[in-house]
């Protein structure tokens, strides 16, 4: 059973429909790639699957359980955990306490997802590699070690699906390398990953699976060798010959 | 039926009125996403002005039209949008309210000033009091008729504008997306620009023609809260649809006529009903609103920036607070002392607008009407004893703290729903209607089947005002002045490092998550209502008890002493002192509570006392009136407060020992020098306030290192436009934007294309190493 499933999602604005039946399933322990060229649908998308926006068909599931009409604070519960392609930080909070507050809000769900928030901050610092920005100000820190702070806030959570919405943006080469490592091992801790990303080397190094979006249609699903050679998807990037 | 006829044709009159006026709100809030609490006052300004020009000058009817609605209205709003609410961009909701609260409060003061409110003005019907029309039988004024078919016409008007002209469509564009019209060609300012200049002429239309509707009689605060009906209207359309707002206007309208027309004037409380009826129907339909859709923030970085004090930091203020009250009260006559008091328990009000708005971001517009929900528990069930031997009793008062938290809940509950702004407006909507409604029920009437005469807000035989004494805990009697005053002062410090340890604990963080990003902090299961009603209630709760002690401090309390006015020349104030901070409330209350007040009275008094001088005097109490509301329209220019300011100057100057001392000294002299009554206690406060001021300025003077200190702080986006362009700041933009050096960016190019041949190769933009390579090197949509 995938951790998460999205079948059949379409969301229509007014008359343009940004996402036409879309399908797609993120594997535990595996990272799915999500790509497409910009407006395809995949932040439509994922805002559908975290509840911040209601789909006009389809419906929506984690690990089985239909999540359909639950708000994004119930999901969360149920191990959904996403970033935000533009930052949502918490701009008043230190980069430590950004990640602290996620451990509040966990705590906050009831006795029995207690955690230790200050243990578990510094073991996520650590993973995340933030220990040397972990006391500043997150408006003051680059664009990209800000994107790894949105992980290292959503880790806090415990999530068992984690939703990572262009998080290579603004990262330097040697992070996003030490990134894409990042990812293979938490991929390697049983975390379902679906990643949406422009950074092609870092997805077809970490992704088991690509779907392809474009116009809100699905155009490709498939290994990345597949995905890479799909006629469909490199007319959708580069365009169609005349 | 005849009645019928009448007084649907009179409610559909005033509806029309109503929804001239509601649909200027609603213009100018969906064109430059201000909502404007001035919109009422605007209208009073207008009437005042066709009063001066057509009843006090004598003008003809079409020229005093032609110059108040063609001239005077749309060049007020055109000034007010390109003086003041131009600077608004990027600035919290909050703000946004404030400045437009504070212009109403000006408007407010300013007429006032000009207009002496004593002298009796009206405005006469068109064509005359005895112009009738007479219709199915009914009879009805020429002017109602004339009112009914402006009306039919702006709505009309209004919605070809807005679907048939460019500009209209381009007005109705400029909320979704400015950025996005400015792209296309137009100009998103001057959209707006003209959308205040049409808010304006219609607020003055509606207040033309609702003047004698409403019986003639010009008066500037009633007139003012024009802005209440609408807002009960515009709420109707979601504060959008301009047909939808009009249609809640004529509901309005009607609902108004029939409750006069049917209700049995022999109720007491009909007529209160009535005035109350438009805040009754905005909450009916805050009820039934659906929820709004979350979105992330839609301001990625508030020019609002609060630092957080440790709780030890806090722990030493109070007592400091404490210890300074004390020595205060040695400089103080009796009466003074009181005044000091009412002031402090503003100070506990504004504390709970520290908590909720400067913390959680939410909004309470009536936080001292809240105080009159605590203090009616209190008076009714928590007095023991007689005449001078009365007292309220300790566990009445947290009664009536928990009371008012209960009720804040319930008032807030609705709107929590909702997006920030319908809370400030459920919240103006329950003040309103608790002095209109609650507030006025003086008469003791008799209970169904208790049999018992009781009124809610009467010491008895009809009298609208509470007698309140003073609390006694045990050995503690707060009867004496000095000893009421160091009580509140401690529960002052006590709620505000309360608060500040709130504020450093897990909850804290949580309520600045939410203020930060409602959206990040649902997808992380942060359950927003619940969160939002927890610390709606604290919030009340706090307010609650300050309302309860200030109504001791004062000793009895009447309906006016929880006016509306007062909630929001509070918040503004608190606003403007610093809402993120407990220092913040401190100031703001005592300037709201006496302050202000204080300076005017003082002026007044000197202006009787000295027959030469009167004008002069008079000019400056006038001037001290309208001078809070200057200073929250300049709260647009530095959103996170005075207070802010000083701790940074002295926060700069740390380490700065002998300026700190010799400070320290000076002020210590000069409350000897008051104390042995060498100088005035004006003069002690003045040359306190110099002296706070001026120091920091003499800190900076004498370190230079805090000084390049501060100008390295510079925004990173203003770098290099006032100061050289350095090779220090290129990498420190670099270092910001994520960018290692250029000959790695360039390198990587080579890297990604080589990876993935054949693939969505991803094109690096070719600008560059710039803020485009910055936010991501993101593929364009080829054409196809």
């Amino acid at each position: 059973m995938p951790a998460l499933e999205a079948v059949d999602i379409t969301v229509t604005f007014g008359g343009s429909v940004a996402l036409d039946e879309v399908h797609i399933a993120a594997e535990p322990g595996a990272v799915t790639g999500l790509i497409g060229p910009n407006g395809a649908g995949k932040t439509t998308l994922f805002n559908v699957i975290t509840g911040l926006l209601s789909p006009t068909g389809g419906r929506v599931s984690i690990h089985g359980r239909d999540v359909t009409g639950l708000p994004p604070s119930r999901r969360a519960r149920l191990g959904l955990a996403r970033t935000f392609q533009r930052l949502e930080l918490f701009t008043s909070l230190s980069v430590r306490d950004n990640i602290r507050v996620a451990g509040d809000i966990r705590n906050a769900w009831g006795r029995s997802h207690r955690i230790n928030v200050a243990a578990e901050a510094e073991r996520v610092i650590e993973l995340t590699g933030l220990g040397d920005v972990a006391e500043m100000d997150v408006s003051d820190i680059p664009t990209g070690r800000a994107r790894v702070v949105e992980v290292a806030r959503a880790l806090m959570t415990q999530p068992s699906v984690l939703l990572l919405d262009e998080p290579a943006a603004g990262q330097t080469e040697r992070e996003t390398e030490a990134f894409g490592q990042m990812l293979g091992r938490l991929a390697d801790d049983g975390l379902a990953v679906c990643l949406v990303e422009h950074d092609m080397a870092l997805v077809m190094q970490v992704c088991a699976t690509i779907h392809v979006l474009d116009y809100g249609k699905q155009l490709a699903v498939g290994p990345p060798e597949q995905v890479r050679n799909d006629p469909a998807v490199i007319a959708a990037y580069l365009g169609a010959p005349a | 039926m005849h009645l019928f006829i009448t007084y649907t044709i009179f409610g559909l009159v005033l509806g029309g009125v109503y929804g001239i006026a509601a649909s200027g709100l609603v213009l100018t809030y969906n064109t430059s996403g201000i909502f404007n609490f001035a919109h009422g006052a605007e209208a009073m300004l207008g009437a005042f002005v066709y009063w001066e020009v057509r009843f006090n000058l004598h003008w003809p009817a079409p020229l005093a039209l032609l110059v108040v609605l063609g001239g005077f209205g749309p060049l007020m709003g055109w000034l007010l949008y390109v003086g003041i609410m131009r600077g608004l961009r990027d600035t919290a909701e909050v703000t946004k309210v404030i400045v437009t609260v504070a212009l109403m409060l000006g408007m407010l003061y300013l007429s006032d000033w000009i207009w002496n409110p004593v002298v009796p003005r009206t405005i006469v019907q068109f064509f005359g009091p005895t112009s009738n029309v007479h219709i199915f039988g009914a009879m009805v004024p020429t002017h109602e008729l004339i009112a009914l078919g402006v009306a039919v016409a702006i709505a009309v008007g209004l919605r070809l504008f807005f679907y048939r002209t460019r500009i209209g469509v381009v007005m109705r564009g400029a909320v979704d997306d400015a950025g996005l019209l400015q792209l296309n060609g137009h100009n998103p300012d001057r959209a707006a620009a003209l959308s205040w200049a049409m808010g304006s002429f219609l607020a003055v239309l509606a207040g033309i023609l609702i003047t004698p509707v409403s019986g003639g009689a010009l008066e500037s605060n009633a007139l003012t809260l024009l802005v209440l009906d609408a807002i009960a209207a515009a709420v109707f359309g979601r504060l959008r649809s301009v047909p939808r707002t009009f249609v809640g206007a004529m509901v309005l309208g009607l609902a108004n006529n029939y409750v006069l027309a049917y209700f049995p004037s022999s109720w007491s409380w009909t007529s209160d009903f009535r005035v109350s009826l438009p805040m009754i129907v905005l909450f009916a339909v805050l009820v039934v609103l659906p929820q709004d859709r979350l979105r992330g923030a839609t301001i990625l970085r508030t020019r609002e920036r609060f630092r957080v004090p440790s709780v030890r930091t806090a722990a030493i203020a109070g007592v400091c607070l404490v210890g300074a009250v004390v020595l205060l009260r040695q400089l103080m006559v009796d009466s003074d002392v009181t005044t000091f008091t009412v002031g402090l328990t503003f100070s506990i009000i504004a504390l709970s607008l520290t908590l909720l708005t400067g913390y959680a971001g939410e909004m309470n517009l009536a936080a001292v009407s809240f105080g009159a929900i605590g203090t009616l528990v209190v008076f009714h069930n928590g007095i023991v004893g007689q005449n001078v031997g009365a007292r309220t009793t300790l566990q009445w008062i947290v009664v009536g703290t928990v009371v008012t938290a209960v009720v804040g809940g319930i008032v807030a509950l609705p709107a929590l729903r909702l997006r920030g702004l319908y809370l400030g407006l459920a919240t103006l909507a329950f003040g309103v209607f608790l002095t209109d409604m609650v507030l006025m029920d003086v008469n003791p009437h008799k209970l169904p089947l208790l049999h018992t005469k009781f009124s809610l807000f009467s010491a008895g035989a009809g009298i609208g005002s509470l007698v309140m004494p003073p609390l006694k805990i045990g050995p503690l009697d707060l009867t004496d002045g000095t000893t009421f005053l160091v009580s509140v002062a401690v529960v002052f410090a006590v709620i505000g490092v309360g608060l500040v340890a709130l504020r450093n604990s897990s909850y804290g963080r949580r309520l600045t998550a939410m203020k930060d990003s409602p959206a990040a902090s649902a997808t992380l299961g942060q359950n927003l209502v619940k969160l939002k009603v927890s610390v709606f209630m604290l919030s009340a709760g706090i307010a609650g008890l300050g309302g309860i002690l200030m109504s001791q401090a004062l000793g009895s309390v009447t309906s006016g002493n929880f006016d509306i006015f007062l909630s929001l020349s509070l918040i503004m104030l608190t606003v403007v002192a610093g809402i993120g901070y407990v220092s913040g409330a401190l100031f703001g209350g005592l300037l709201a509570g006496v302050g202000f007040a204080l300076v005017v009275s003082t002026f007044n008094n000197l202006a009787n006392n000295h027959a030469g001088l009167h004008g002069l005097y008079a000019t400056i109490a006038h001037i001290a009136a309208v001078l809070p509301a200057l200073i929250g329209v300049g709260v647009g220019q530095n959103p996170t407060g005075s207070v802010h300011q000083i701790v940074d100057g002295y926060r700069a100057m740390k380490d700065n020992r002998p300026v700190l001392v010799g400070g320290a000294v000076v002020e210590a002299v000069l409350y000897v020098l008051a104390l042995v009554g060498a100088i005035g206690n004006w003069w002690f406060a003045v040359l306190t306030a110099v002296l706070i001021m001026v120091l920091p300025l003499v800190g900076q003077y004498t370190s230079p290192e805090a000084v390049r200190q501060r100008a390295a702080e510079v925004p990173l986006e203003m770098a290099g436009l006032d100061a050289p362009y350095t090779d220090e700041l290129r990498a420190q933009l670099d270092h910001a934007l994520g960018i290692d050096d250029v000959a790695r960016v360039d390198r990587r190019r080579g890297v990604t294309v080589a990876a993935a041949p054949g693939v969505p190769a991803d094109p690096t933009p070719a600008t560059g190493p710039g803020p485009a390579a910055a936010g991501g090197a993101s593929p364009s949509r080829r054409s196809r």
